[in-house]
């Protein structure tokens, strides 16, 4: 699957942090979406850049933009994490390895976990891809300059009164 | 009350019942998905409002944006499955009135973070179905609705 800028996000049918069911369309809810596949709960890497993204969440909650993050664990060790990390947007749980596989994001060095390829993407309301991060090593990951920049040029594309 | 914003609807609160109408008693603007699917018979609702029309709160105030944070960081997940839904109470498109957090089964209101704003009610109504909750960390109004509610 082709996960480049302008070809359009799949709908992830996923349980969330509480055991939900949810589409990645209904979490978007129309809005910008900052998009974040993890190894897990237990990657010091995953733990220092989730800690990023949560403390941008104080901005994202009065822009209307989202954070999503996908990885392997069950949703209640998700919901252990999350709570660990002071964050309030969604997970999303893939530990039947649903949706792994068919986005070609597998993390082929960890036998143990199979987990994701740390990857991150930014997306238009309609999931369309804006851009597209691999954080296989640790510097491809965006920043949270660059996800600023994302959602400042995707809020500009998508909001008519955006400026005048 | 005039025209009602799309994606909300009206709920009156008389401080013993709940009615999906203007009255009696005080009414406000709610999520509208919250009154539009299959009803959960019995259900809990914790009314965290006041009929006092002088019981109000701008939704921007601090108070008001932290027990919104409160709600997706840990009031949601700790309902669990109980969780019918939750909406605020608007009174127009900038003041706040109250909150309401429905459940299928007793809960822990002592919990609740919006009854540190207005005192909690507990009554039992069949006017609530299931909504998902809101996924975060968008804690503002869509053009005027009752927070979760309403989108572009």
């Amino acid at each position: 699957m082709k996960l480049d800028p302008g070809e359009r996000f799949p709908d992830l049918d996923l349980p969330d942090h509480t055991g939900r069911p949810r589409l990645l369309s209904e979490v978007a809810g129309g809005d910008p979406v900052a998009l974040v596949f993890s190894r897990g709960w237990w990657c010091p890497k995953e733990q220092r850049h989730l800690r990023e993204v949560t403390a941008l969440q104080d901005e994202f909650e009065v822009a209307y933009t989202r954070i999503v993050v996908v990885s392997i664990d069950t949703p209640e060790v998700q919901a252990a994490f999350r709570a660990g990390l002071g964050a309030r947007f969604v997970f999303l749980s893939d530990a039947q390895r649903q949706w792994l596989p068919r986005l070609d994001l597998l993390e082929e060095t960890d036998t143990v976990h199979r987990p994701y390829r740390p990857a991150a993407f930014t997306l238009f309301p309609d999931l369309t891809i804006h851009a597209a991060y691999d954080g296989y090593w640790y510097w491809g990951r965006p920043t949270v300059e660059d996800l600023r920049q994302d959602m400042r040029a995707i809020s500009r594309d998508v909001r008519d009164d955006f400026q005048r | 009350m005039g025209d009602l914003p799309k994606g909300a609807a009206q709920l009156a609160f008389d401080g013993r019942e709940l009615y999906a109408a203007s009255t009696p008693g005080r009414s406000f603007m709610v999520d509208a998905r919250c009154l539009q699917g299959a009803p959960v018979r019995g259900a809990y609702a914790h009314v965290c409002a006041l009929t006092d029309e002088v019981a109000v709160l701008e939704f921007d105030q601090p108070e008001v944006q932290q027990v919104r944070r409160d709600a997706l960081a840990w009031w949601i997940p700790l309902l669990g499955d109980a969780l019918v839904c939750l909406t605020t109470l608007a009174l127009d498109e900038s003041r706040y009135g109250g909150a309401i957090t429905v459940a299928r089964e007793p809960v822990s209101w002592i919990d609740d973070p919006f009854a540190r704003l207005f005192p909690g009610t507990v009554l039992r109504t069949d006017l609530f179905c299931d909504v998902l909750p809101p996924p975060g960390p968008v804690l503002e109004r869509y053009a005027g609705v009752a927070w979760p509610g309403g989108r572009f």
